[in-house]
Parts: C-alpha cells; sequence; structure tokens
C-alpha cells in the first residue's frame, strides 16, 4: 500500500481523501467539512483525524496532493502551502488537480446526470464573477474540456445555454448567480441538488487520478518515492489563481516563465500562464 | 435625508460609531475617508464596542487586515500601506468583503474601482480642534439604508 493524502480548501468547504496509489479508486478514508475562512485553522487537524481513522502516521504516506484552485485566493493558498510543507517535510512528491475538477467527478459519482451530456461547475470568483468549466459526461467518468479562467456569470450562461446539450449545473458560484443560469436556459438547465456543489473526499482522488501533466499522480504512480520526490518536488508545484496575484505577476514577469503559451491543457491542471514549474 | 452630522470630540465619534452598529448588516461595506488623525479608527472602535467585540481595536496600518469577533462579524481594514490595487487580493479583500459580516475600511478611497458599488462612504473632515464633521456617500440602495439608519439613530440620540 501507497497511501496518497488529499486535500482541497480553495472553496468554502474542506474535503479530505485518502486513497492508495496502488489501488486507482481505492478510498481508506474521508471527510468534508464547512470551513467559511476557517481553513487554515482547521485542515491540519481535519487531515490528522482523516489519516487516524485510516490507521495511518504522516510520515507512512507515499504521496500528498492537493486541489490547486481556482477558488478563494486565501483558500488556495492556505491550501498549497500547508501541502507544500506536508509533503517536504515526509519526503513525498506534491501533486495537484483542478479544484472544478474535483468538484465534476463529485457531480458525476452523485448521478444526477444522464449518461451523455455535460457537467457545468461554476465556481465562486467574488467580485461578481465566476470560475466556469465544462465537462463531458463519459463512461467512466468526466473530461474536460476547457481551462481555468474567469467571466462574468452572464456571459457564461449564455456561451453555454448555446451548445444546446444537456447540462447539469453545480458549484459554489451558484449561491450567487443561480437565477442567472436559470434564465439563460430558460428551465431546460438541470441544477444539481446543492449537497454536490463541493467536493468531497472520494472527488478529490478522482480528480487527482485523472489530472495529466506535471506534478500529477500519473506522472509519478510508477516511480519509486525517492525518484517521484525529485520528479514531483513540493517546490514544483503552483496555485491556480487565475486572476494573478500582484506577486505572481512580478514573478511571471520576472521569469517569463511560459510566455506565449496559449490554450491550457484539457486537465484543468495548469498554472498562472503555463507557468507549471 | 441630510447624510450630514458633527461630532465634538472623539469620544462623541465613538458613541456615533456605536449607534452605526445597530443599523449594521452581514455584507456591509463602509469606507472611511480622512486625513491621519480624522478619527477613523475612533469610529471604528466605537462600532466594536456596540457589537461585544472582545479585546483592544487597533488601527490596522501594519496588519492591514484585522478580524474581531462580535455579535457581527468585523472586519477592519487599512489600506494606507498598500501600493496598488493588486494587492487587494493578496490580503483576500474581496472574500472578505462578500462573507458573512461587516467591513470597515480605512483609507478605503484611495481605491475607489475595487469597493462594491453599493458601499457607504464616510468621510471625515476637521472643524475647530477636536470637532469633526461626517459626511455620508451612499453608493446604492443598501448603503442608503444604512445612512438613513444612522442618521436617524444620531438624531434620536441628540434630542433624547
Amino acid at each position: 500500500m501507497r497511501p496518497l493524502l488529499a486535500f482541497d480548501t480553495s472553496t468554502d468547504h474542506l474535503a479530505i481523501g485518502v486513497g492508495d496509489l496502488d489501488r486507482p479508486g481505492a478510498v481508506l478514508a474521508a471527510a468534508d467539512v464547512p470551513a467559511p475562512r476557517a481553513a487554515n485553522t482547521m485542515v491540519l487537524s481535519a487531515v490528522e483525524r482523516v489519516l487516524t481513522e485510516a490507521g495511518l502516521e504522516p510520515s507512512s504516506l507515499a504521496a500528498v496532493a492537493c486541489g490547486r484552485g481556482p477558488g478563494s485566493f486565501t483558500g488556495v493558498r492556505i491550501g498549497v502551502a500547508t501541502a507544500k510543507g506536508l509533503a517536504h517535510g515526509a519526503g513525498v512528491p506534491l501533486l495537484g488537480f483542478g479544484t472544478l475538477d474535483a468538484l465534476a467527478w463529485r457531480v458525476w459519482r452523485s448521478g444526477e446526470h444522464g449518461s451523455r451530456g455535460l457537467i457545468g461547475i461554476i465556481g465562486d470568483a467574488m467580485r461578481g464573477e465566476v470560475y466556469p468549466a465544462l465537462f463531458e459526461i463519459e463512461k467512466d467518468g468526466v473530461a474536460r474540456l476547457d481551462g481555468d479562467r474567469v467571466a462574468p456569470p452572464a456571459d457564461v450562461a449564455d456561451e453555454w445555454a448555446r451548445h444546446g446539450d444537456a447540462i447539469v449545473l453545480a458549484g459554489p458560484g451558484l449561491s450567487k448567480h443561480r437565477a442567472i443560469f436559470e434564465n439563460a436556459y430558460s428551465g431546460r438547465a438541470h441544477i444539481a441538488t446543492e449537497r454536490v456543489w463541493v467536493a468531497d473526499g472520494r472527488s478529490l482522488l478522482d480528480a487527482s487520478w485523472a489530472a495529466t501533466g506535471p506534478s500529477t499522480v500519473r506522472e509519478v504512480v510508477t516511480l519509486e518515492r525517492s525518484d517521484a520526490y525529485r520528479i514531483a518536488h513540493p517546490g514544483a508545484l503552483l496555485p491556480v489563481y487565475t486572476r494573478l496575484s500582484d506577486a505572481e505577476e512580478a514573478e511571471r514577469r520576472r521569469g517569463a516563465i511560459g510566455a506565449g503559451t496559449g490554450t491550457p491543457p484539457p486537465s484543468g491542471v495548469t498554472g498562472p500562464a503555463g507557468g507549471d514549474r | 435625508m441630510d447624510h450630514v452630522f458633527t461630532t465634538g470630540d472623539a469620544g462623541e465619534t465613538d458613541r456615533a460609531g456605536a449607534l452605526l452598529a445597530a443599523c449594521l448588516e452581514p455584507g456591509d461595506v463602509v469606507a472611511l475617508s480622512g486625513d491621519l488623525g480624522a478619527g477613523k479608527t475612533h469610529l471604528v472602535q466605537g462600532v466594536a464596542r456596540a457589537l461585544d467585540v472582545d479585546g483592544a481595536v487597533t488601527s490596522p496600518t501594519f496588519n492591514i487586515l484585522l478580524v474581531h469577533d462580535g455579535v457581527l462579524p468585523l472586519y477592519h481594514f487599512d489600506l494606507y500601506r498598500l501600493e496598488d490595487e493588486a494587492q487587494l487580493e493578496d490580503v483576500g479583500f474581496f472574500e472578505m468583503l462578500e462573507a458573512d459580516g461587516a467591513s470597515f475600511i480605512e483609507w478605503g478611497d484611495r481605491f475607489p474601482d475595487a469597493l462594491p458599488p453599493d458601499h457607504l462612504l464616510v468621510t471625515i473632515q476637521r472643524s475647530g480642534d477636536t470637532g469633526r464633521v461626517f459626511t455620508l456617500h451612499p453608493g446604492g440602495v443598501r448603503a442608503r439604508v444604512l445612512a438613513d439608519c444612522w442618521i436617524a439613530a444620531i438624531k434620536a440620540g441628540a434630542s433624547g
């Protein structure tokens, strides 16, 4: 057994899952709890409880995975910083997944959708905007169709409504903007029950296994621990802010990393302007 | 309703803050504008006292944001040290404004575009040694309700 600890503090809802790199899909322990603006005080004790429930110590972990956002600015920072500390301390790789991807997996697992069509996730970007992400429903999971961005909810609603495909909507951004989407779809949109607008431990693990690119489960799953730590070093993973922070913007200009890279990969695991490393 | 009132000293400014506290609802945003020493912090201290906040309330000049738990959470910002608007993201400005408390923003007029349209701007001007003139500029429907409630409480306090 090679235990994988996954958590996400990017939204108001803290979720934690423990899986096994030797058994895709396995969930050894899981927890999720509302933690509005309290992730910093709750995440470590909650991780400890979940590990204990799984009969594990931090030192027995083989990898740590965290939600990279986009979401609450402060929440993303708390999650990524905590994950970096845990992974580095344990000498294990740090892996990432998209916060919106985990939300899509939650909806997919809930069965609140048809066998075909789309899942539209609406994250809350504050200031009247949303983080939209579109997923195709497949037999064995969800496939991301677009990259991370920030947009006005009315634009997203119009754009998605024009697709004409059956869609199920979910995500914390619906709390503020539900009516905009309902109007754009004039009743055709199926809105998932509020219970699945947030991630749970299993959906984090699903998203971890599905993520592609650098610093993901797929990149390190076949490697020895020391190689995995080197390849997916805790220092390498970057958060996804979408709206770049001041410091991040300055860093990007200075290093000109990933300059000119256009469309992000479809996994949702994208760095600021392609700066994954 | 005329949105102007005066206080004679720091104690009266504190009491004016206490009267505002009773009008506050979650999500209210009050921006404070005035020179150093104008009484921005005195006003917030009055609000905090009336909200049963524990501990001292000081100007968060260096912390930029201080969170106080009270009857209503009080988010107390001081934007004096920020250099540009992008830094507001770094301090969690927008998520606090949309949270379940009331936000008071000293030097809030520094980044007017960053404030939600429906905020209450309070400008404080000196009048003599200790007197202050408070002028309220509501930016929207909710801010106007808040301003009216506050002015009514001050008038009732003055006559009673």
